[in-house]
């Protein structure tokens, strides 16, 4: 009764999965994106820059331009790294100290050290890196993958957000929601605690058992002002059916004790450091095997301290966030491997922009947009390679410089989307992901 | 002839290259004086007496050129609730309906529509329409989305300007230029706080004052575009408009109406509270300052419990003093205005003036006004309200016409340009606009006469002739009324009714409802939500919440409500499990249906079917059926009396508008 009401009202179900445009070029069905949030520093991970700490305490050298910056000042000076770069892996690919259990991923990696962005402070740039614009207002990339694919879970919801528990970011709520596209489409944000989804569980107090019966009382109500033909009641009774059936299968998706002391260990679940941030890239691996589309989980939050935003002092910062982070990521990849995912689970790391060649009141590092790293892995993604450059002091993406768009493109290609079928009708213009035409980074597909 | 011809240092027959339109640009229904059509007149008898209003006379030449014959009216009971819903967003009262049922006349109902037409719930009602469609909030947005205090008196402001029925060219003029108009009038100055109404982004440190002045000028620009002209404006910010004869040029033209408008704040306060608020906040400040001195060269803990300190001293700085929240010219800051490449800031091409598009002004195309024209807004709204205005009044009809049936006759409302859909009844389209203008820009009107006719008063009854729905199964020539969803407010509003807690207070400052708290925790400042403390307030409608840009409450978002960030025409109507999820397990609805089911215990002396029918009373505004009754009271026998309240909330009947 239930699943033949469920498959009658399909056609009007708005997350019913969706072929994809391309679906020769479909490598991917879902993305996780580990946003390290506050913008970490491409200097200290992932971008080697020697001539910096040749240059250290100077001025920039005028050939390498100009760059504006949100609190620096023009004379501010140079500052070399105290990190120490290994080549690791087949690809022999330099990752810094920072990121140990990383580096022994790295030929799944693709890291590109050309991204570039528009907006040197924290809200304009979280908008453009999430929505591919500089104002609130947009979908969000997540809103927009399920808009293009649907739900491949009936009883998860299809983009899901998993924010830092020390608190939101600049750009608050808009930074991940559905903008303009239906409701339908709005991110769910993961809150930690007992009721980790608003809404799932019952009030305190009431018995599930009873509460099936109001639910049938609903049911058998609206059953008898339904005729014949009438889609829209049938999804909204079926809207029901399906909420009843998150309420009842979602939860397990939380309880992650089942999961072998061997995989909680390759998160760093239960070790002091890590096990906040790796139960959020456990979580996500979970949710992605019930056939969650899009998962978001957030490293930083809260003011600057607790993200990767390091004003104040880079060689405090850095470390602690990635000592948090680092094993989960590694984990989250070995383990999405192992498991046959990693083929079809595309992995994008990075934040919102990188950070300043120059240094911060000494020993900080400021916002910095013209070149910084971000890396994929899975869904199709050609690892072990390092794509694009940016400059000896590591200030602008001078080598095959991508845009945030050409992120988002990449994203959507192998997702098997296309930038332009993907769009939606809203005051006279056809928007779309990337607003303006972006560019498949071919090197990594 | 155009009010704009008779302005100071206009007039050149001289046409600048992109200037020129081709003959199907200049052809495209929108950009055409508006015609003066005939009202269908029809001879058979049946056609006479369906005709109430001109409204249906159009409507139903269409349909007969189909060969579409229009839906019966609705029941009384249908209708009553449909108009109350429609018109002030509440359900009407089980008396209320009672009292018409007993005689529903079309005098009654002429009478009925008229009552409404008068009651604050329709400016309330409208008023909302209007919040959304220029993106009212009363917060910045971005990272600090700091409140803004006095925002609220906007929002009073359109609830009273509908309310009184302004005229509309009125109501245009003193938002667009209301401190030109005249600065003492403190009406006006809180209508021109239009011109703020957009996300406004402010950051710490290096200030990019131009490109930061940039993105308030597209605000104020492109809002211009999507509310009064039904033009996508801002497309053209980057390059020429790539569908509509609107170059680039002419966005910046219109820019430059607005290069000398800057924020005011109109202080409404004595000189001893602005003594004693400095005081105190200077105070505050200096401390501030030291602990900001003493941060410095801190690492780590130490800095975290400096930052904490920080916040805390903020928190204690006092509200601002009441005050406009408006704009004004200021001619020393008025910057040129160039076309600007791409839309970036720093990439500058031709300065220009002030000009409206020149589609609009063609063939006569005056030259520009020098951007230190003064009173410039002024001028906008002039040429705007026009009585000849091609765009501004069919723009507002047919906004009036979506407020009632759910669709445009334009059904891309804030796109009347060639990539817009066309109208389904243009000489309809043009009489209502035509009507509008005549009755000096009232409104009401206009409204009157769509809820006097035949057209609003169908059936909706899916079951309608075959032939019909085979014919126009969309139902664009209206030959039945279009079931809906409520909208967010009023699902809330109602369901606030239904429990008898709704306060029905007008006006004032916002009220913070309370959220749950781990959603406070997403805020990027959770001090930022201060739950009001009267609890009563709670209760309130919801036009009277706090619009908050980065804390949306959830059960208003889940039923689509707009995020206040873009310009939205129209809501969304969309059907998913979160808002079941909502409705069976969130706080709003278990707590209200424990306060509904006391209710139906007090009016129905406990009787179970008494109960049952003043709940399908109270909700879906009809007793229950045989069926409905029996399946309930069956349910009463043994569950608790608020489960079966939970359940009414939860119901077709009640969450649509037949």
């Amino acid at each position: 009764m239930l699943a033949e009401r469920a498959a009658r009202a399909g056609v009007k179900n708005p997350l019913a999965p969706k072929p994809p445009h391309m679906p020769d070029k479909a490598k991917a069905k879902s993305v996780i994106f580990l946003f390290m949030a506050g913008g970490p520093s491409h200097i200290e991970t992932f971008d080697p820059k020697p001539l910096l700490n040749e240059l250290n305490g100077q001025k920039r050298p005028a050939e390498f331009g100009e760059a504006k910056y949100q609190f620096i000042k023009p004379d501010a000076r140079l500052m070399g790294t105290k990190r120490t770069f290994a080549r690791y892996g087949k690809s022999g690919i330099e990752v810094s100290d920072l990121f140990p259990h990383t580096a022994q991923i790295v030929d799944d990696l693709a890291i590109i050290r050309s991204c570039h962005a528009d907006m040197v402070v924290h809200s304009a740039a979280q908008y453009q890196m999430f929505t591919g614009r500089i104002i609130p207002g947009f979908p969000a990339m997540g809103s927009w993958v399920v808009y293009g694919l649907g739900n491949e879970s009936d009883s998860l919801p299809a983009y899901v957000v998993l924010p830092d528990p020390h608190g939101a970011l600049e750009g608050g709520q808009p930074m991940y929601s559905n903008g303009f596209l239906p409701a339908v489409y709005q991110p769910t944000m993961l809150r930690p605690g007992p009721r980790p989804i608003l809404n799932l569980s019952l009030p305190a107090g009431v018995d599930p058992a009873e509460r099936k019966k109001t639910i049938g009382l609903i049911r058998q109500l609206n059953e008898a002002n339904l005729r014949e033909g009438d889609e829209e009641f049938e999804a909204r009774i079926a809207s029901y059916d399906l909420a009843f059936k998150m309420q009842t299968e979602a939860p397990d998706v939380f309880d992650i004790s089942r999961e072998s002391p061997e995989t909680l260990e390759m998160y760093g679940v239960g070790e002091e450091k890590t096990d906040d941030y790796g139960r959020r890239c456990l979580l996500a691996r979970r949710m992605v095997e019930k056939g969650v589309r899009f998962v978001c989980a957030v490293s930083g939050g809260g003011t600057g301290e607790t993200q990767w935003d390091a004003h104040a002092n880079i060689e405090e910062n850095h470390p602690r966030m990635a000592v948090q982070t680092d094993k989960a990521v590694a984990g989250l990849i070995r383990d999405l491997k192992r498991r046959g995912m990693l083929d079809s689970t595309l992995v994008l790391w990075g934040g919102e922009f990188g950070r300043s060649p120059e240094a911060e009141g000494g020993k900080g590092r400021d916002h910095h947009n013209l070149g910084f790293s971000m890396w994929m892995a899975g869904g199709g993604i050609k690892g072990g390679q390092v794509i694009g450059a940016t400059d000896a002091i590591g200030l602008k993406a001078i080598e095959k410089p991508y845009h945030i768009r050409d992120i988002h493109t990449t994203v959507l290609n192998q997702l098997g989307l296309q930038q332009d079928a993907l769009s939606y009708m809203h005051l006279g213009r056809r928007e779309r992901l990337t607003e303006i035409q972006g560019e498949v980074i071919r090197e990594i597909v | 002839m155009r009010r704009w011809a008779v302005l100071p240092l206009a007039i050149s027959l001289v046409l600048p290259a992109a200037d020129t339109y081709t003959a199907a640009e200049r052809r495209h229904w929108a950009f055409q004086k508006r015609t003066h059509p005939d009202i269908p007149a029809f001879t058979a008898v049946s056609g006479q007496a369906w005709v109430r209003t001109p409204v249906d006379a159009f409507i139903l030449a269409r349909l007969k050129k189909a060969n579409i014959t229009p839906a019966p009216a609705a029941d009384p009971r249908t209708l009553i609730r449909r108009l109350y819903l429609d018109v002030t967003g509440l359900p009407p009262t089980p008396e209320e309906t009672a009292r018409f049922l007993a005689s529903p006349t079309p005098q009654a109902w002429e009478k009925l529509v008229d009552a409404l037409l008068a009651s604050r719930g329709y400016g309330e009602r409208q008023a909302q329409q209007w919040l959304d469609l220029v993106r009212f909030a009363e917060t910045d947005g971005f990272e600090y989305d700091t409140q803004r205090h006095d925002a609220w008196r906007y929002r009073d402001y359109v609830i009273r300007s509908f309310e009184t029925d302004k005229p509309y060219d009125q109501f245009v003029r003193e938002q667009l230029a209301g401190d030109e108009l005249d600065p003492n009038n403190e009406e006006y100055r809180v209508a021109a706080g239009f011109q703020r109404l957009g996300a406004l982004r402010k950051n710490a440190g290096n200030q990019e004052v131009a490109s930061s002045r940039n993105e308030v000028l597209t605000e104020m620009t492109n809002i211009v575009g999507a509310a009064f002209l039904g033009m996508t404006l801002g497309c053209a910010r980057c390059h020429d408009h790539k569908f509509d004869p609107i170059r680039q040029k002419d966005y910046y033209r219109v820019q430059a109406y607005f290069a000398a408008t800057q924020e005011a704040e109109v202080p409404i306060s004595t000189a001893e509270q602005q003594a004693a608020w400095k005081a105190k906040t200077d105070a505050l400040n200096t401390r501030i300052k030291d602990v900001k001195e003493s941060m410095k060269g801190l690492e780590g803990a130490a800095r975290l419990q400096k930052t904490k300190e920080l916040e805390a001293l903020e928190e204690q700085l006092p509200q601002p003093l009441p005050s406009l929240f408006s704009v004004q010219d200021d001619q020393t800051k008025a910057a040129p205005v160039h076309v600007l490449t791409r839309g970036e800031w720093n990439k500058r091409g031709d300065a220009v003036g002030m000009r409206p598009p020149g589609i609009l002004l063609a063939p006569d195309i005056p030259d520009e006004l020098p951007v230190t024209t003064p009173k410039p807004r002024e001028i906008l709204a002039a040429w705007l309200t026009a009585p000849d205005h091609p765009l501004t009044p069919r723009v507002m009809a047919n906004r009036i016409w979506l407020s009632h049936f759910g669709r445009g006759i334009v059904n891309t409302p804030n796109d009347f340009g060639r990539m817009g859909l066309r109208p389904t009844h243009p000489e309809l389209l043009d009489f209502l606009a035509n009507q509008l203008v005549e009755n000096g820009w009232h409104m009401k009107p206009i409204h009157r006469m769509i809820l006097l006719s035949s057209t609003y008063q169908q059936a909706s009854d899916r079951q309608l002739p075959e032939a019909a729905k085979e014919a126009d199964p969309d139902n664009k020539l209206w030959w039945r009324f279009e079931r809906h969803r409520l909208d967010s407010e009023q699902i809330r509003d109602s369901m606030l009714a239904m429990a008898g807690t709704l306060n029905l207070k007008p006006y004032g400052p916002s009220v913070i409802v309370p959220v749950q708290k781990e959603l406070i925790g997403l805020l990027y400042k959770p001090s930022q939500w201060k739950v009001t403390e009267d609890a009563s307030e709670h209760g309130r409608r919801s036009i009277y919440l706090l619009a908050k840009r980065n804390l949306r409450v959830p059960f208003m978002d889940v039923f689509d409500s707009p995020d206040r960030l873009v310009s939205c025409p129209r809501r969304e109507s969309s059907t998913h499990a979160p808002q079941a999820l909502e409705l069976l397990n969130g706080a709003f609805s278990n707590q209200l249906a424990a306060v509904f089911a006391e209710r139906l215990k007090r009016e129905a002396d406990a009787s179970p079917q008494r109960m049952v029918e003043r709940a399908f009373q109270l909700s879906a505004g009809r007793p229950p059926s045989s069926e409905e009754l029996r399946t309930s009271l069956d349910f009463m026998k043994t569950q608790p009396l608020s489960e079966f309240a939970l359940a009414v909330f939860n119901l077709n009947a009640f969450l649509y508008v037949n």
